[in-house]
């Protein structure tokens, strides 16, 4: 067993209930710092609800939330969440579609959060060099003066992405990144979470079993709200359970 | 002078030329009432001084509207309240003014307290004899309830047609209230008969003209606050907090807090504008805060078009003057016309006649950066599809 | 069941007695004439004439009391007439009439049989002059020997009259009542006006200690200030115990108000079921704020008016079917207009909830003002049919037909959309658009269709409520302004998208409403409520009964 000091994202016996149905049942799951993470299991399986406890929407009925071995996470909201350092991406890409890629990007920088500090803030040449930096990273330099709404749908994953990376957060919560994506753009995609995991932890929860498989990461499958099996992705896909449930004979 | 100082501070040009307009037109008005004979074809007659600074505070309260409404996507249908609110304030200066003058000579109490058998001045009455308590009441009594109102509302999250509702709802408590005899704000008469401000008669030509030019620099203030509210890193924010509260919020922003702060600003704005309209037209009584007064705001920010600095100010100028020119000529019709206006509005001009107009000609800041050519669409409201939700 | 208005009628006495006329007459001849052959007693006629010989307020009342102590009814008219100054002496011989008519010459009538007996100067009599004193007593007589009438629920009303108006001077006259007294629920009322009387008389302790005892179990507002009356002279034990009769009284007294709260909270919130249920279909169940749902309620209530007015004027004979006739004529010509409204406008704005907002209330604009150029800016008249007019009592509780009618009927919408919205093809569907547009479209709903028909069964049940409420409403442009913000505010309490919260919400805020009342009056009652929903809604932004977890956000 991992000691939850040494841990980035630490979960134990959570379980929570909408309207007597069980979302997560005794969930336990651990991250260690620096670990990437790929999430798996069927529709249902929980794997939405439990991001929703990690960033603070959703409070557990029970069980331990602990960020970074000593943060109890139930005890905060998701905008001091955001700030501690996990940052999370939606399933489907969420970016503020009436301002500019640069402006979702200027949001997104760390920074004071507060009415009066955003307010009197000023752009800086520091600012603008970090902008540009993301900008290369995620591929989307030529688009920066557009306004969101105008990306392309995998363009806005990458964007959404890009706005993560700005928040500068020591855990990464990804959605679904390549849902509705290409080939090509899944590949890229794959590439540029391999990227980020070098100086992230980052938790990937996916359907997409090439990708998985592109990422080359410990895999956890969850099932009814719980977890169902862990390991390798050939450890996991190997399993009788997991074949039963999700991936089929 | 003042359009370099307002350059100087990032302002756009077409902002800084809506100020200068503004400001002009408080000092030509006055001075053509004033100095130019009555016969003189540009003469203003003090009846139309009076009208035009009514409309001035309509555009006020619009403009607040709008950087709720246009830049948060709070449609409040509460901000007649606190137009109503402010203009109580200022009323209940003037009712001190009067003095020994009223009817029963009482030389603390407004006469409806003598008739009403009262034997002294409730203790909310104390210190607006003060001219600058009155002031600061007028954006404090506004500022306070909006903040109160608006920190239980937006930290529970209440968003969209909710707060739509139950901002209605406190409008209409209010109205209730004001209406009560007990409540000691002159329940359905209100307050009126006016003697003096600053002890200038407020009848006087002068006292007309020199509340058109306060009501015009206030106007040119509060376009220069929303402009650098909005022109900011935090009216991004407001964007950003309107289309995407739970992304905002998983960006670690407060969008609650946001939405609060413009709320705030926005109904000291609305009391401002509500304490200058009463002392031009000479009462104020419990029908202010009638939710339809409230509505018909928000029809005027529509079709001027909101999320647009200069939309809200046209949009009230040219319904009001409208209704000014119905009311005397069609006076039945005028609610076929107001009620067809919101229609017409809402489904063939949601961009308002201002954002229309940028829309299909208005992209000179857009051509100043690279790149920008094919995106013809300018932030056009609340009507993005909520994000965050799965 | 369904007693006449008059019985229910709280100020009884006069007016049963004034009905109960013709009745009494007669019974008064028979008995006078009875009386008249047994004669051992003066003959009432030589009692009546002594009024002739009276110099004051003294001696009629002495007379007054012994026509009252002859125990016959037939004296009933000329006490009645003596009190409201009929009562006149032919100076030429001394003979008592009753007379009426005005001017110079009056008809005279005989005091007891009441037959015309010709026409008399007015100079040529002279009237017998009463005080207010004396027609007190006479009032008290009249309710003592309306014991003695033949008719066992005038009976009762009498006894009744004597508890709220209890004299000690009656106790004879009750308790000869009492012992001839056959029917056991007017015996129990005798019993209690003898108790009333008691407390007034100086009859001794040990009875009195009955009297308090019984006088409790009455348990009105009488009975309380009878008590209270009492305690002032009562001492020792018959204190401590009148001071429990008190207590208990007043705690009889407050469970009635109680009841009365609940009902008028019933009342009330019933007719904020009616305006606000159609407002659940449209914004509940669709999304769409309509505020031109007060309008909708207006126009069933003129719908109302028109066909009263064509009945009024071709078939009055169907008045008492008019609401009848009304209703599906209110629900077609609302939701005739409600699917206009949704073809012409709505339609356009689905997504967009503030834009439908505010285009509806330019609908609502254009309404109202339709309205007011049709039918005039004034209050319409509308009539209730017969059968809605009147009360009757439950206990200590006055019901109205009408409000009982508008529970009843909003009960009845309420059970109708409930059946619609799950028991038929058309509430599968809605139900099924309401909860996945594309998915029920996929599966070959005409979604179009749908939104366009719930709109206008939403509409169509506002008309409905306007039908009920033009029974307890002005009717007039502005009727749907009034119920707008409740009927939201309703909705927002109950929660979005179920109609038992609705339900339940139109109650809760119609009761919270009635129980404010007497603490806050009406209009700070309201503000209360006002302020309650708004901080309620912060606390549970959707509703009393909302959806949690997913559903809550699809």
């Amino acid at each position: 067993m991992v000691e939850r000091a040494d841990t980035i994202l630490y979960l134990d016996g959570v379980s929570v209930a909408f309207d007597g149905f069980k979302a997560i049942r005794n969930l336990s799951f651990v991250l260690k710092r620096g670990e990437m993470r790929a999430i798996i299991g069927p529709n249902g399986a929980g794997k939405t609800t439990m991001m929703d406890i990690v960033t603070g929407k959703t409070r557990p009925d029970e069980g331990d939330v602990f960020f970074n071995g000593t943060v109890d996470l139930t005890r905060h909201d998701e905008a001091d969440i955001a700030t501690l350092g996990i940052g999370r991406k939606f399933q489907k890409p969420t970016v503020f579609e009436s301002l500019t890629v640069e402006d979702n990007l200027s949001l997104a920088l760390a920074a004071p959060r507060d009415v009066f500090s955003v307010l009197f803030a000023r752009g800086s040449a520091k600012r603008a060099k970090r902008i540009d930096e993301i900008l290369e990273t995620i591929r989307l330099g030529h688009r920066r003066w557009h306004l969101a709404a105008n990306l392309s749908h995998g363009q806005k994953q990458w964007l959404e992405i890009g706005m993560l990376l700005a928040q500068n957060p020591k855990l990464l919560l990804v959605d679904e990144p390549v849902a509705g994506m290409t080939d090509a753009e899944t590949e890229e995609t794959a590439r540029l979470l391999r990227e980020i995991s070098a100086t992230h932890s980052v938790v990937v929860v996916e359907h997409d079993m090439h990708f998985v498989r592109e990422l080359d990461v410990k895999v956890t499958c969850l099932h009814e709200g719980s977890v169902l099996s862990e390991g390798s992705l050939d450890h996991v896909s190997s399993d009788q359970r997991v074949i039963e449930v999700y991936l089929g004979r | 002078m003042i359009s370099g100082y307002l350059a100087r501070n990032g302002l756009e040009s077409r902002i800084i030329a809506t100020i200068v307009l503004i400001l002009a037109a408080g000092i030509a008005v006055p001075v053509s009432n004033l100095v130019l004979d009555p016969l003189h074809p540009l003469h203003v007659p003090t009846y139309i001084v009076a009208l035009l600074g009514k409309y001035l505070t309509y555009a006020l309260l619009a403009l607040a509207l709008d950087l709720v409404w246009g830049f948060c996507g709070i449609l409040s249908l509460g901000h007649g309240a606190f137009f109503a609110l402010g203009g109580y304030a200022m009323g209940m200066y003037l009712m001190r003014q009067i003095g020994t003058r009223g009817v029963y000579g009482d030389p603390v109490m407004p006469d409806f307290m003598v008739f009403l058998n009262w034997k002294e001045l409730p203790w909310y009455w104390y210190g607006f004899d003060q001219f600058w308590f009155a002031i600061v009441m007028v954006a404090l009594v506004p500022g306070v309830i909006a903040f109160v109102f608006g920190w239980f509302a937006f930290r529970s999250r209440v968003t969209g047609v909710y707060l739509s509702i139950i901002t209605q709802a406190m409008t209409y408590a209010l109205m209730l209230a004001f209406f009560r005899n007990d409540m000691g704000f002159g329940g359905n008469n209100g307050l009126t008969d006016f003697k003096d401000i600053l002890g200038f008669d407020v009848q006087a030509d002068t006292t007309r003209a020199g509340l058109f030019a306060a009501s015009a620099a206030a106007l040119a203030i509060g376009v220069i606050v929303t402009a650098r509210i909005t022109g900011s890193h935090f009216g991004k924010l407001m964007i950003a907090s309107r289309d995407g509260e739970s992304r905002a919020r998983f960006l670690g922003y407060r969008p609650e807090m946001v939405k609060l702060f413009a709320f705030t600003v926005s109904a000291v704005m609305a009391g401002v504008a509500g304490a200058l309209y009463v002392p031009q037209v000479g009462i104020i009584n419990p029908g202010e805060f009638a939710p339809a007064n409230s509505i018909e705001v928000v029809v005027w920010t529509a079709v001027g078009g909101r999320g647009t600095i200069i939309g809200p100010i046209i949009g009230a100028l040219l319904v009001n003057g409208g209704k000014s020119w119905f009311t005397g000529v069609l006076p039945e019709y005028w609610l076929f016309a107001l009620g067809g206006l919101f229609v017409f509005v809402t489904l063939f001009l949601p961009k308002g006649i201002v954002g229309t107009f940028q829309a299909h000609i208005g992209r000179g800041r857009e051509k100043r950066k690279a790149n920008r050519a094919e995106d013809a669409q300018t932030p056009s409201g609340a009507e993005v599809s909520p994000v965050g939700a799965e | 069941m369904r007693p006449s208005a008059s019985q229910s009628s709280p100020k009884s006495c006069d007016q049963t007695m004034r009905l109960a006329g013709p009745l009494t007459f007669a019974i008064a001849v028979f008995l006078s004439l009875a009386s008249l052959a047994q004669s051992q007693e003066k003959p009432l006629l030589e009692i009546v004439n002594s009024f002739s010989d009276v110099r004051d307020f003294a001696q009629t009342e002495e007379i007054v009391a012994e026509l009252g102590a002859t125990g016959d009814p037939a004296v009933v008219p000329v006490l009645r007439a003596l009190s409201e100054g009929d009562l006149h002496v032919r100076k030429s011989d001394n003979q008592v009439f009753i007379v009426s008519g005005r001017g110079k010459t009056l008809m005279i009538m005989d005091p007891l049989s009441g037959e015309m007996v010709g026409e008399e100067a007015k100079r040529a009599l002279s009237k017998i002059r009463v005080n207010n004193g004396l027609r007190r007593l006479i009032r008290d007589t009249i309710g003592g020997l309306a014991l003695a009438s033949p008719d066992p629920a005038a009976r009762l009303r009498a006894a009744r009259t004597l508890i709220a108006n209890p004299d000690a001077s009656s106790l004879p006259a009750i308790e000869a009542a009492l012992e001839k007294e056959a029917d056991a629920d007017v015996a129990d009322g005798m019993m209690r006006a003898r108790a009333a009387a008691i407390l007034v008389s100086d009859r001794p302790d040990a009875e009195k200690s009955e009297a308090i005892t019984a006088v409790a179990e009455i348990g009105t507002q009488d009975a309380l200030s009878l008590l209270l009356g009492f305690r002032g002279q009562a001492e020792g034990d018959l204190r401590e115990q009148v001071d429990r009769a008190i207590a208990r009284v007043e705690r009889v007294q407050s469970y009635w108000s109680m009841a009365q709260n609940v009902w008028y909270g019933l009342s009330l919130g019933s007719v904020l079921l009616l305006a606000a249920i159609g407002l659940a279909i449209t914004f509940g169940v669709m999304g769409v704020i309509n505020m031109a749902h007060g309008e909708m309620v207006m126009i069933g209530a003129y719908v109302t008016f028109v066909v009263q007015e064509v009945i009024r004027l071709n078939a009055p004979w169907l008045f008492d079917w008019s609401l009848a006739m009304a209703l599906p004529l209110a629900f077609l010509v609302a939701g005739a207009v409600g699917y206009a409204l949704e073809r012409g406008v709505i339609r356009f704005l689905y997504g967009r909830p503030l834009e439908t907002l505010l285009a509806t209330w330019g609908v609502s604009l254009i309404l109202q003002q339709a309205v007011r150029t049709i039918f005039g800016p004034t209050n319409r008249e509308v009539g209730s049919p017969s059968w809605m007019s009147g009360a009757f009592e439950i206990g200590q509780l006055t019901i109205t037909w009408n409000r009982l009618y508008i529970v009843l009927f909003a009960l009845a919408v309420f059970a109708l959309l409930l059946f619609v919205l799950n028991r038929t093809s058309f509430g599968l569907q809605m139900r099924a658009v309401t909860q996945n547009r594309r998915m029920a479209a996929a599966m070959g709903i005409r979604t179009p269709r749908v939104d366009a028909m719930t709109f206008a069964l939403g509409s169509g049940v506002a008309g409905l409520a306007g039908v009920a409420l033009s029974q307890i409403d002005n009717v007039s442009p502005n009727l749907g302004q009034g119920y707008i913000i409740d009927s939201f505010m309703v909705v927002v309490f109950g929660g979005v998208g179920n109609l038992w919260g609705t339900f339940v919400g139109a109650l809760t805020l119609g009761i919270a409403n009635k129980f404010l009342e007497p603490y806050a009056g009406a209009v700070l009652g309201k503000i209360f409520v006002l302020v309650f929903i708004i901080l309620f809604i912060q606390k549970r932004p959707r509703g009393l009964f909302a959806l949690k977890g997913r559903a809550a956000e699809a």
